[in-house]
């Protein structure tokens, strides 16, 4: 069997004349793998008419560490840490993806203590998450004191995991079975305060930069995604939900107790990347809406179900699991051969993957700087599309 | 009036896949004059200014952390996953029975248990060898211990010249754990199954050891990091 490799040269299609009456063709430019907007390393071929984008053709793979192939060769505990390093900015609810998959598949019962605890400490995350995407933005947009401030804000949050998991980005917190360590005696407490504080900073965020002139103007009806194209291209996460699709997996099928805790589904009217900034702010407010609601009922019981050394056991199959993390959904594919203490293969369907080829829709006939506005407002992790 | 009221966001309830969600649809901008769109970016710009520049005003609202200057006063959370360290008990004895839990449980072979018969019990420590170069501080170590002989602490600054100075061994002595040790009533006895290990040495490549052309590490003794939990010792390579 022949397989032929497609290389960049095939996909690219010859640079044309331009669509100007001066004696000029269009060209290319790679914006990266070393790019301030790419937030990693991400490369971006464009072809471009003057300013305008006739084409953007992805390429990533610069941070491929090859996950799914380490995952064979580690045990089901030992691979909830290398989750931490796809999306790092949900990796929380990257271990809670992969932990819920396995707990599912090899039947292990947790404890409403267990799941209230993965539910807020994973909507802290995703506060976390969002609030430093909003800095970015506004730095990737040319105003940096927004950056200096959603740092300040993430920080706060990063110290309530801190005194609880003793790590600030990497957690391997979330454990098949249980959490790794009870939350700390303070966590309530500190959080409470956390919120009271972060309420008004998000209020401070539409003052600063959401009523900002020149933003709105950057942002407003750039890049427009329709459902049918979002649905179409796998988008999930903010920016499905910006083109007007409720599909939120805590709300759709509920994990965690999001069942118990009232919220609604921010969604935005037209799919632009004012939208996906909107829904994102407003993400941030239903967050500290559902972490209010259930701060105060944690309820008693051990933090694990299983203990640390006991041996997990994944019945033969394959097995599915899903989590809505701060940029879409996580799908952990398992493979399990029944004997060993390893999967037989892991596929993980990360958001950030998908999300990425909407810039190829949406940057077309756009200016080079639109695909910043764009880029932002998709939110990507490069870690997470690369794996 | 801005051109977009934030508060004008808008509750439904919209169905999908035939369950209903409510939903909150964002706000979306208002049809407006020129010369009111003029005023209100002008006016955006200014409330924007005067927030940042209140910052400027009330700088105790503003978090920033003075480190390296405030390191006498840092203080990380206790569960902070910095350094790993063996635990003794009071006497100095070792708490770990070399039972390997732990190596195996490491997700990247960074920790190196290598054992020697002992005279006091049939199998004990040599030297616990870890690798902050390659350890990802995910805790599995220390909670795969069943004798709880291993902590994370909150010692954070591990920057050093040589590569080999991030090879540690964590043991003081290589020897019996604190179980075998207080059941033998000769102190002159426990003291002779005791042989004292510095932190870098051994086996393990890099571990303070000879490379092609450079030469072993010479540690000063004093400045013992896994010992007093101060800071890195500055090993001078000889
Ligand atoms: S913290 Fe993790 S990587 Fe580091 S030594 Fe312990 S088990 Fe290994
Ligand atoms: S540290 Fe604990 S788990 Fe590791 S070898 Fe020693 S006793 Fe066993």
């Amino acid at each position: 069997m022949t397989v032929t490799v497609k290389t960049l040269n095939d996909i690219i299609a010859p640079p044309g004349a331009a669509a100007s009456a001066l004696a000029t063709e269009e060209y290319f430019i790679n914006m990266g793998p070393q790019h301030p907007i790419a937030h990693g390393s991400l490369r971006l071929v464009v072809r471009l008419d003057g300013e305008t984008v006739r084409e953007v053709i992805p390429v990533p793979g610069y941070v491929h560490r090859g996950l799914e192939k380490m995952a064979e060769h580690l045990s089901w505990r030992q691979i909830i840490h290398l989750t931490d390093r796809m999306d790092y900015l949900s990796a929380l609810m990257n271990n809670w993806a992969v932990a819920r998959t396995i707990e599912q598949a090899a039947g292990l019962a947790t404890n409403p203590r267990i799941e209230t605890i993965r539910t807020l400490m994973a909507e802290l995350q995703r506060l976390q998450s969002h609030v430093l995407w909003w800095g970015v933005l506004g730095m990737d947009l040319g105003a940096f004191t927004p950056f200096l401030y959603g740092f300040r804000e993430r920080e706060v949050i990063g110290e309530i995991f801190e005194e609880t998991i003793g790590a600030r980005l990497t957690m391997n917190y979330i454990q098949p079975g249980g959490l790794m360590d009870d939350i700390h005696p303070d966590f309530v407490r500190k959080t409470k305060q956390v919120l009271a504080y972060l309420k008004p900073k998000i209020d401070e965020y539409d003052t600063l930069l959401s009523g900002n002139v020149i933003l709105q103007e950057r942002l407003r009806n750039i890049g427009v995604l329709p459902a049918a194209r979002a649905i179409a291209l796998g988008c999930t996460g903010p920016v499905l939900r910006a083109s007007g699709v409720p599909y939120d997996l805590r709300k759709c099928e509920p994990y965690g107790v999001y069942a118990q805790a009232d919220f609604d589904v921010p969604v935005g009217a037209k799919g632009d990347c004012w939208d996906r900034y909107c829904v994102r702010i407003e993400e941030m407010r239903q967050s500290i809406r559902i972490v209010e609601q259930l701060i105060d009922g944690i309820p008693d019981g051990p933090h694990a179900t299983v203990k640390f050394g006991a041996r997990i056991k994944v019945p033969e199959g394959i097995h599915y699991g899903q989590i809505e993390t701060a940029r879409g959904i996580l799908g952990v594919t398992i493979a399990a051969d029944g004997k060993s203490d390893a999967p037989y293969r892991l596929r993980l369907r990360s958001p950030n993957f998908s999300n990425l080829w909407a810039v190829t829709e949406l940057a077309r006939g756009w200016r080079i700087a639109d695909i910043i506005a764009i880029q932002s407002t998709l939110d990507l992790v490069v870690p997470d599309i690369d794996r | 009036m801005a051109r977009v009221n934030f508060k004008d966001t808008r509750k439904e309830t919209r169905t999908l896949a035939g369950k209903p969600v409510p939903v909150v649809v964002t706000a979306r901008f208002a049809r407006r004059g020129r010369l009111a769109v003029f005023a209100d970016g002008l006016k955006s710009l200014l409330s924007g200014m005067r927030l940042t520049f209140g910052y400027l005003a009330r700088p105790s609202a503003i978090v920033t952390r003075q480190y390296p200057e405030n390191r006498a006063t840092l203080k990380l959370p206790e569960r902070f996953r910095a350094r790993l360290r063996l635990k003794f008990d009071e006497h100095g004895y070792q708490l770990c029975t070399a039972c390997r839990l732990c190596e195996r449980a490491c997700p990247n072979a960074s920790i190196r248990i290598l054992t020697r018969p002992g005279t006091l019990s049939k199998n004990e420590l040599d030297r616990y060898i870890w690798r902050l170069d390659s350890c990802v501080f995910c805790n599995a170590c220390v909670q795969s211990c069943p004798f709880d002989a291993l902590e994370m602490t909150g010692e954070f600054e591990h920057a050093v010249f040589d590569r080999r100075l991030l090879i540690f061994t964590l043991n003081r002595y290589a020897g019996p754990p604190a179980g075998v040790l207080l059941k033998e009533p000769d102190e002159a006895k426990r003291a002779a199954a005791m042989e004292p290990r510095d932190v870098y040495g051994g086996p393990v490549p890099l571990n303070g050891a000879d490379l092609p052309s450079v030469k072993a590490l010479a540690v000063r003794p004093q400045a013992d990091p896994a010992r007093q939990g101060a800071a890195p010792a500055p090993g001078v390579p000889a």
